[in-house]
């Protein structure tokens, strides 16, 4: 029964790792943001290679919970991780999304307001004329 | 620059009215102002709207800033006082676009600017003769607001969700560099507080708006208030900004 489970995760894991790789690689996926998914591929894999040595020795008798909980918990756990990543980088983002709409609007309007003051005075083209 | 030696004719002026959707009283607000200000410069922002609110207000002769997209009022009256730092304006006054304030006082705000000497005046519909029918339960949600932020500042600040605000170039300054965002009147007291600004508030009437509606409906009243009240809280562990340019440190 265990053997099953330890496959399943463990392919899975993979799978993650995979792809978190092949985005990074084509460049989908910024560095800072596969790290944390990387964390938990690996985190999630060794426990799938390991279990006795991790998760009957150390961690269940420290948690009395079973191999998949222990599983499916770290891996919550590192998904908390990751969306508390993205609502900092979010805020972040808003605000530089702000900065840019407020900088965008007043560069609009000095805009505007030369050309309507004429400037510049002749097009490029016209010059020929 | 000797601004202090300069008499207040000299001082430029900037009105700034922050519209969403508003094109059916903008006109009117914008006129009022050139009738009853007309040494003031009027600066629409446009947050975006979907109708002909710039169209209006551009019309009505008014200079108009064009957000490319909705940022809400925090972000708006931000843009409008980034444009009074950026173009030297000595006093930049928000005016709400909906027609409730009375352009007739800004005179008294810029009086309590001039001879109090403080930085930011606020007009208030509490204290005075102004009576203010407004809905129980916004009164009730303004003398907690009132209660709370005068406890904060140690100071009685009457009306601290009034919009209608004229700033000195200091505080034009500390705006153009941080506002807050969401429901920014209250938080801005804080704001002023922190950086050690000096807030006086005036009676002023306030009419009933001309169209549209409260950003703030009564379902959602509930909820706006403990937001702001959250946002209070939270900022009193802020850091305080601090300015950099001018010489001035906050």
């Amino acid at each position: 029964m265990l053997i099953k489970i330890q496959i399943i995760v463990g392919v899975l894991s993979i799978i993650l790792l995979l792809i978190t790789f092949e985005l990074i690689r084509k460049k989908r996926l910024r560095e800072e943001y596969a790290i944390l998914w990387l964390f938990t591929g690996i985190a999630v894999l060794v426990f799938s290679l390991w279990p006795e040595f991790l998760l009957s020795q150390f961690f269940v008798r420290i948690t009395g919970i079973f191999y998949l909980s222990a599983v499916v918990l770290i891996a919550f756990f590192f998904l908390l991780l990751i969306v508390f990543h993205f609502s900092v980088v979010i805020s972040k983002l808003t605000n530089q999304n702000k900065e840019l709409a407020q900088q965008y609007a007043l560069l609009a309007l000095e805009l505007n307001e030369l050309k309507k003051n004429g400037f510049p005075p002749v097009p490029a083209s016209s010059n020929n004329v | 620059m000797k601004r202090d030696t300069s008499m207040e004719l000299k001082k430029r002026i900037l009105a700034i009215i922050p519209a969403y959707n508003e094109e059916d009283s903008v006109g009117k607000v914008i006129e009022e102002v050139n009738t009853h200000f007309p040494q003031a410069v009027v600066l629409v922002i446009n947050d975006g709207s979907s109708d002909h609110t710039s169209e209006k207000a551009s019309t009505c002769g008014a200079t108009v800033l064009d957000l490319p997209f909705n940022l809400g009022i925090g972000g708006a009256m931000q843009a409008g006082y980034k444009y009074a730092y950026e173009n030297g304006y000595d006093i930049a006054i928000q005016v709400d676009a909906d027609g409730q304030h009375d352009p007739k006082e800004i005179q008294k705000l810029l009086h309590t600017l001039e001879v109090e000497k403080v930085d930011v005046a606020i007009g208030s519909r509490f204290i005075g003769g102004s009576r203010y029918k407004g809905s129980i339960m916004r009164r009730i949600g303004i003398a907690i607001f009132s209660g709370v932020i005068s406890t904060i500042v140690r100071q009685r600040i009457t009306d601290p969700t009034s919009g209608f605000r004229a700033s000195n170039r200091k505080a034009i300054q500390l705006f153009a560099s941080d506002y807050p965002q969401d429901y920014p009147e209250p938080e801005v007291v804080i704001l002023l507080h922190q950086c050690h600004l000096k807030i006086g508030e005036v009676p002023v009437g306030m009419s009933e708006r001309y169209s549209g509606e409260s950003s703030i409906t009564k379902i959602k009243s509930i909820y706006y208030m403990v937001k702001v009240l959250l946002a209070i809280f939270v900022d009193c562990f802020k850091k305080p900004p601090l300015l950099e340019k001018e010489g001035e440190q906050c």
